[in-house]
């Protein structure tokens, strides 16, 4: 689910504090005279901690750089699974008289009731990443995430045609109660039921959430299903996990893999033909539709209440194309660091 | 109280306990349909997966015997992984990782052990206290990244097909197997052991006998700090990558190990032998109910009932002895 590596990011702390100066700098020139004043749009991540996460904010920056008229403040949950962090966060956002947010929301229901108290507050919401169980138009302005659906037949569609339409393909599940991946799987397994002659293996195990969970996983898997000839994970942490575990059997490669989303480890394997592709997303065009949505929205403008910001395959052969190369390992650099 | 109090034939008893435990879960799994025999390689597989939680596990039954406890144990496998993967990212070699991760490991257990006696602490609050402290200093060196580095041949110690393959299982698990056996002469034989025993049963007693308790006490986390770092350095070598959020929530695997094997919480008791069953029985458990195409919530809800029968029996046995 998250993905894309920082690359040589190592010590982020140089990280953290060039972003606090970023976001300190935007403070101070806004009060500069004769400038229009600035909108200040709040970014609300899932967590702080992921990759994915970063390529949001890059994004973000990114927006604001272009606008010209925006202040991006970026602020998380220090951890991912903390729901009534991010509510309390939100709840301090609207006191503090932001001009909009941009919200991946930690769950569907939880956070509701703080997002609708934003917008009784005259703070439009647009909602990024994961979904929330209201009324797009109404209780938030726009929804601009991936299309997991898509990507996972993506996926399933392209798994199909690499084994020529025969074969039995294993599905090793993400996590129980992840809505996005539970998705793309959704996805995947309507899109390979094309294909009559392909058995889906589907044993209903999961991974768990980290790579040494999926791993123990994968291998245990692998010793009653090491005779499939297709595999497909749906994050990050699961398609690792499984990349290490074919290793480890030296049936990389062997297999058709495909896996959903990418890291340094992965493009790597992607290019060494251990991977048969990755459906990677665009967390960087998340972050900047949000920003962009929100701003034209305080402007007036028109929003479509739903975007798609989209899901691509990359193999080995397309992977050196400039815009699956920027998908693979986006230039965060150039945002979160200057 | 002690384990070598009670009468022989108890004593042989619960020493088999885990063995005979284990040779009963793989006859009821055979008997399952559709009977998934037991191939080596799936006692490779079972051994790998049980080699992180054992190694931790072996410190950690130091600890309970003592009356301790450390949950801050998953947390600093992460933080040992990523300082291991860090020093060998800066081409370090094998020697400075592994004494780095040792020297990480000790030092997580030095400040767990002076928290506890310094500052009077309870172990349960101090290694709650640290379980957060590690981990946010291993998102802090790593920058909240996976470190990826190169393993210089040490992810041949936990690979699950070993080379050359007649060692069985893969050397970690060896290493895991060698320390079991010299704790169990630790505890039985060494004044660290006798000491940390005597504690676990009756601290104020322990004291009253001259022995330091608080020097024990800290020389206990150390000393099952450098496993800990030796079970960071196996993750590690398993992911080649310093990962900061593995092993989120791995303490209480490691600790289930240990009460499975037969410790007590209270202190006083418990087996490296059969903390080490413990931690292959679940692993055992695991592997079948893949191997036996059981969704994961049947395997979740088996091995929690593992933990609470273990103990049923094992308190059903003391209050027949006693």
């Amino acid at each position: 689910m998250r993905g894309i590596a920082l690359g040589k990011g190592r010590f982020g702390l140089g990280v953290v504090v060039a972003s606090l100066l970023v976001a300190g700098c935007g403070g101070t020139e806004s009060g500069g005279a004769g400038e229009p004043e600035r909108l200040r749009i709040a970014v609300v991540p899932k967590g702080t901690s992921h990759d994915f996460w970063k390529s949001i904010h890059a994004g973000a920056l990114r927006a604001e750089e272009e606008l010209g008229n925006v202040e991006v403040i970026y602020r998380g949950p220090e951890r991912e699974d903390n729901r009534d962090q991010q509510i309390s966060l939100v709840q301090n956002l609207v006191s503090s008289g932001v001009d909009a947010i941009v919200l991946a929301p930690l769950d569907e229901h939880a956070l509701v009731p703080s997002v609708r108290l934003a917008m009784q507050s005259g703070i439009p919401v647009v909602v990024i990443d994961s979904g929330l169980a209201a009324e797009a138009g109404t209780d938030y302005v726009s929804y601009v995430a991936t299309d997991n659906v898509e990507g996972g037949r993506i996926a399933g569609r392209q798994m199909g045609e690499l084994l020529e339409g025969r074969g039995r393909v294993l599905l090793l599940r993400h996590a129980e109660g992840s809505e996005s991946t539970m998705r793309r799987e959704e996805g995947f397994v309507e899109a390979l039921a094309t294909f009559p002659d392909i058995e889906l293996v589907d044993p209903q195990r999961y991974s768990g959430v980290t790579t040494a969970t999926a791993q123990v996983a994968a291998e245990s898997l692998l010793t009653t299903h090491d005779d499939v000839d297709g595999i497909f994970c749906a994050n990050e942490s699961s398609t690792f996990g499984m990349l290490l575990a074919l290793r480890s059997r030296e049936l990389a490669g062997e297999i058709t893999f495909i896996g959903f989303d990418a890291n340094e480890s992965l493009v790597a394997a992607l290019a060494e033909g251990e991977l048969a592709g990755l459906v990677v997303q665009n967390p960087m065009g998340m972050g900047y539709e949000g920003v962009r949505t929100a701003v034209a929205h305080l402007q007036g403008a028109p929003v479509d209440l739903r975007q798609d910001t989209g899901v691509r395959l990359a193999t080995r052969d397309n992977m050196n194309d400039p815009e699956i190369a920027e998908l693979l390992t986006p230039d965060l650099a150039r945002y979160l660091e200057q | 109280m002690s384990r070598f109090a009670g009468r022989p034939a108890t004593a042989w008893l619960r020493t088999l306990a885990p063995a005979l435990s284990l040779a009963a879960a793989v006859l009821v799994f055979y008997a399952i349909p559709p009977h998934p025999p037991l191939t080596l390689f799936d006692l490779r597989l079972v051994a790998v997966h049980a080699m992180i939680v054992g190694t931790a596990a072996i410190g950690m039954t130091f600890i309970i015997i003592s009356a301790g406890i450390d949950l801050s144990v998953g947390s600093a496998i992460a933080l040992v992984s990523v300082a291991a993967a860090l020093v060998l990212e800066d081409g370090g070699g094998v020697g400075a990782a592994v004494v780095v991760a040792l020297a990480t490991g000790a030092l997580c257990g030095l400040y767990n052990g002076l928290l506890i006696t310094g500052l009077r602490l309870p172990p349960f609050i101090a290694t709650l206290g640290t379980l957060g402290f590690y981990r946010g200093a291993a998102k802090w060196i790593s920058g909240s990244i996976p470190v990826t580095a190169p393993t210089r041949g040490l992810e041949r110690w936990v690979n699950p097909i070993p080379d050359p393959p007649w060692l069985l299982v893969a050397p970690g698990v060896w290493l895991m197997a060698a320390l079991g056996i010299g704790f169990v002469l630790v505890l039985r034989y060494s004044v660290l052991g006798q000491h940390a025993l005597a504690i676990g049963s009756n601290e104020a007693t322990a004291r009253l006998c001259g022995i330091r308790v608080a020097r024990t006490k800290v020389a206990i986390y150390v000393v099952a700090g450098l496993l800990t770092g030796l079970a960071g350095l196996m993750q590690f070598a398993r992911l080649t990558q310093g990962d900061p959020t593995v092993a989120i929530g791995l303490e209480l695997d490691i600790i289930a190990a240990v009460v499975i094997g037969g410790g007590s919480l209270s202190g006083g008791q418990g087996s490296i032998v059969g903390t080490l069953a413990g931690a292959v029985l679940m692993a055992y458990l695991r592997n079948r109910s893949t191997v036996l195409g059981w969704p994961n919530f049947v395997e979740e809800m088996i091995v929690g009932h593992i933990i609470i029968v273990a103990v049923a029996v094992d308190r059903w046995r003391a209050g027949r002895s006693s």
